[in-house]
C-alpha cells in the first residue's frame, strides 16, 4: 500500500504530471532530431535542475530519458536517419515502409509497440529490482569494486571497435574522477597546487562537454545532408495488426529488458537483438526483412524501450550504469542526495517506487504525443542545423556555468569537448570516460576497504575472492571478457574459421 | 570485435599524444604517495594511469602499423575548418562571458555563427539569434533562475524598470 502511495506521487502532482509530460515531449523531439542524443540533454538538464526538489528533476528526466529513446525512430522512419543509436534497427524495415506510403501506419504502429515494451520493462523493474536489491546487500566491498570494473570493461568493449582503447578511456576517467582532495586522508590528487581543483572537476562539465559540445562539434561534418520528406497519412495502427504483432512484441520486449538490464550493454543491441530474432523467428512475413516488414518495426521498437526500464535494475539496486545515459543519471541521482545501490531500495523505497510510477507516467504519454502532432513534428525535425547548433553551443555553456557560477567549469567543459570530438575522429569511445567518472569512487571506496579489511594482503584479497561465488563469477566475467579481445583468442577463432 | 583496418590522419600523432600524456599522468600519480601501500590515496591513480600506459602503448602499436585510408585529409575530414572556426568562436564567447556579460557575448556568438552556418543572410541570422536568445533568457534566466553574468549591460536594473512599467499600466 506504502509503495502505491509513492508510486502515484507523480500521478496525483498537476506540478509533477506537468513535468513529465514536458520531459516526454522534449525527449521525443530530442531523440528524434539527429546530432541531438539523450545523453547530451540529460546532461544539460542537470546543470539546469541539480537545485530543483528531486521529484520534480526526476520527473524531466526520467520523461526525457523514456522520449527519447522512442523519439530515435521518428526519424528512422521518416528520414532513414535513426535519431538514436537505439533506432538503428528501426530504420531497416521503418524507412522502406515510409517509402510505400505508409509512414505514418509505421509510426503509429511503432509508438504503439514501444509502449507495450515500456509496459512489459517497467513490470520487469518492480519485480525484479527488489530481489535484485535483497541479493545485493550481501555483497561485500570486494564484489562492487569488481563489479565497477566490470561495468567500465563492458561499455569499453562493446561501444567501439578496440577494447584497448576501451580501457584507456574508463581508466583515464577514473583519472578525472580522482582528481581533488582523497575524500579519506585530504590528500592531493592531481591537483598541481591548484587550489580550485580541490573540490575535483565537476562530472556535469565533463559530461556536458563529451557529450553535447564534442557531438555538436562532430555534426559540423554534416552540414550538407539534405532530408527526404513524407507523405502521412493514417496515424492510429489497425487494430489488427497490434493484435496480430502482439506476441512478437511481449517477446521482444523480454529481450530488451534482459538485454537492458546487463551493464555494457542498451537499447541499441537490445533492439538489434530483437530484430534479429524477429527475422529468425518469422516464417511467412508478407514483405520480406529489410522491404517493409512489419515484424522489423515492432521488435526493435518494442525491445528498445522494454531496455529503458531493463537498464534501471542494476542502476538503482548496484549502483552500476549499464550506459553512458545511465551512467549520467547516476550522475544526477548523486547530486541530488541519493545514493543509488542496495540501501536505496532500503531507506529511500519512495525513489524507486516514485521513479517506477514516473516510467508508467512518461509511456503513457510517449502514446499521447506519440499519436499526435506527426505532421508538425515531421516540419521541426527538418529545423536546419545551421540555426540548431549554435544554438546546442549556446544552451551547452549556460549549462555548464550554471553548475557553480563560475567560467571555470566552461573551461573544463570545452577542454572535454575538444578532447571528446578527437576521441571520436580516431574510434576512441566517449562512454567509459562518464562512466569512469561516475564510478571512480565507488571503485576507489571499496577497493581500499576490501584490502584494508585483508591487511594490505594481495594474495588475501584474491584467496577471499576466491571462496565468494559471487566475487569468483565477477572476476571470470572480467578475465574472460579480456582474454576474448586478446590476439591469443581471436586468433585461434579466426584460424577455426 | 571489429578492429579498423586502416587508420586516418593524424591517429598516430594522437596516439603519441595519449602516450605521452599517459605517461605525465602515470608520473603526477606516482608522486601522490609512490608505492607506500595498497590502500593509499595513490593506489587507485597509480593503478589506472598504469591502465593508461599500457592500453595507450597497445593501441599505438596498432596504429603504427596500419595503412593511412586513401582520399582521407586531415584538413578536410578530420579537422575541417569548420569546426576550427566553430571551436574559436565558441571560446571567443567563453572569454567574453564574464567581461561583457552573458547577453551581449552570447548575441555576438550566435548572429557569427548562425551567419556562418546557415548562410542565409544577416538579416536572418539577426531574427533567428534575437528569437532563440529571446527563448533561452527566458527559459534559463526567468523561468529556471540561472544566474548569468551581467557584464556591461545593466540587467537588473532593466528588468526592474520593465517590471515597474509593467505594474504601473497592468
Amino acid at each position: 500500500m506504502e509503495a502505491l502511495s509513492f508510486f502515484a506521487i507523480s500521478w496525483v502532482s498537476p506540478e509533477l504530471l506537468a513535468l513529465t509530460a514536458l520531459g516526454t515531449f522534449l525527449g521525443i523531439y530530442v531523440g528524434a532530431i539527429p546530432g541531438l542524443s539523450v545523453t547530451m540533454a540529460v546532461s544539460i538538464l542537470i546543470s539546469f535542475t541539480f537545485s530543483w526538489d528531486v521529484n520534480n528533476a526526476l520527473c524531466l528526466m526520467v520523461g526525457v530519458y523514456m522520449g527519447g529513446v522512442y523519439g530515435g525512430s521518428r526519424t528512422a522512419i521518416l528520414l532513414n536517419i535513426p535519431g538514436a543509436p537505439s533506432a538503428i534497427a528501426t530504420a531497416l524495415d521503418g524507412y522502406p515502409l515510409a517509402q510505400k506510403g505508409l509512414a505514418g501506419e509505421a509510426i503509429g504502429l511503432s509508438t504503439v509497440m514501444s509502449v507495450i515494451g515500456g509496459f512489459v520493462g517497467i513490470m520487469v523493474l518492480a519485480v525484479a529490482a527488489p530481489v535484485v536489491s535483497d541479493f545485493a546487500i550481501s555483497f561485500q566491498p570486494r564484489d562492487y569494486m569488481l563489479l565497477g570494473v566490470l561495468g567500465i570493461m563492458l561499455v569499453g568493449s562493446l561501444s567501439g571497435n578496440s577494447l584497448a582503447k576501451g580501457i584507456l578511456a574508463g581508466a583515464f576517467g577514473i583519472v578525472i574522477g580522482t582528481v581533488g582532495l582523497d575524500p579519506l586522508t585530504a590528500e592531493e590528487r592531481f591537483t598541481f597546487g591548484v587550489v580550485d581543483l580541490w573540490n575535483g572537476i565537476n562530472p556535469v562539465a565533463v559530461m556536458i562537454g563529451l557529450f553535447g559540445i564534442s557531438e555538436a562539434l562532430t555534426q559540423l561534418h554534416y552540414m550538407d545532408k539534405i532530408t527526404v520528406k513524407q507523405v502521412i497519412h493514417r496515424i492510429v495502427p489497425k487494430w489488427k495488426d497490434v493484435k496480430r504483432f502482439l506476441p512478437l512484441s511481449l517477446q521482444s520486449s523480454s529481450i530488451g529488458v534482459i538485454v537492458g538490464a546487463l551493464p555494457g550493454t542498451g537499447g541499441d543491441i537490445a533492439a538489434l537483438m530483437a530484430y534479429d530474432y524477429a527475422k529468425r523467428t518469422t516464417k511467412n512475413p508478407d514483405v520480406p526483412f529489410g522491404e517493409g516488414a512489419k515484424e522489423g518495426l515492432v521488435a526493435p521498437e518494442s525491445a528498445n524501450n522494454a531496455a529503458v526500464s531493463g537498464a534501471y535494475i542494476p542502476m538503482l539496486t548496484l549502483g552500476i550504469p549499464g550506459d553512458a545515459v545511465t551512467a549520467v543519471f547516476i550522475g544526477a541521482l548523486f547530486i541530488h542526495g541519493l545514493n543509488p545501490g542496495p540501501l536505496l531500495m532500503i531507506e529511500q523505497p519512495n525513489i524507486f517506487w516514485f521513479t517506477v510510477g514516473n516510467l508508467t507516467l512518461a509511456n503513457l504519454f510517449i502514446l499521447v504525443f506519440g499519436l499526435t502532432g506527426i505532421r508538425l513534428f515531421s516540419k521541426i525535425v527538418e529545423c536546419p542545423k545551421g540555426l540548431l547548433i549554435p544554438i546546442i553551443f549556446l544552451l551547452s555553456i549556460v549549462g555548464a556555468y550554471s553548475i557553480n557560477n563560475a567560467v571555470t567549469d566552461v573551461w573544463w567543459m570545452l577542454a572535454f569537448g575538444v578532447i571528446g570530438y578527437f576521441m571520436k575522429q580516431y574510434g576512441y569511445p566517449v562512454g567509459p570516460v562518464i562512466l569512469g567518472v561516475i564510478l571512480s569512487r565507488l571503485i576507489d571506496e571499496n577497493w581500499r576497504r576490501a584490502i584494508l579489511s585483508e591487511q594490505g594482503s594481495l594474495s588475501g584479497f584474491f584467496g577471499e575472492a576466491l571462496t565468494s561465488p559471487l566475487s569468483c563469477v565477477l572476476m571470470v566475467t572480467i578475465i574472460g571478457l579480456f582474454v576474448s579481445h586478446t590476439p591469443l583468442w581471436t586468433g585461434r577463432n579466426k584460424n577455426k574459421i | 570485435m571489429h578492429q579498423s583496418t586502416r587508420r586516418r590522419p593524424g591517429e598516430r600523432l594522437f596516439g603519441l599524444l595519449v602516450l605521452i600524456a599517459s605517461l605525465w599522468l602515470f608520473w603526477q600519480a606516482y608522486s601522490i604517495a609512490q608505492f607506500s601501500s595498497l590502500s593509499s590515496s595513490g593506489a587507485l591513480p597509480l593503478a589506472a594511469t598504469a591502465i593508461m600506459v599500457v592500453s595507450a602503448c597497445l593501441v599505438l602499436s596498432h596504429t603504427m602499423r596500419l595503412p593511412l585510408t586513401p582520399n582521407v585529409r586531415f584538413v578536410r575530414h578530420v579537422f575541417p575548418p569548420i569546426v576550427g572556426i566553430v571551436v574559436a568562436l565558441i571560446f571567443m564567447f567563453a572569454i567574453m562571458l564574464e567581461p561583457v556579460g552573458f547577453l551581449l557575448s552570447a548575441t555576438v556568438f550566435l548572429f557569427l555563427s548562425m551567419t556562418f552556418l546557415h548562410r542565409k543572410g544577416w538579416v536572418v541570422s539577426l531574427v533567428m539569434t534575437w528569437a532563440s536568445l529571446v527563448l533561452v533568457y527566458c527559459v534559463f534566466r526567468l523561468i529556471f533562475k540561472v544566474i548569468l553574468p551581467e557584464g556591461i549591460i545593466p540587467e537588473r536594473e532593466l528588468m526592474a524598470a520593465v517590471s515597474h512599467w509593467f505594474n504601473a499600466f497592468f
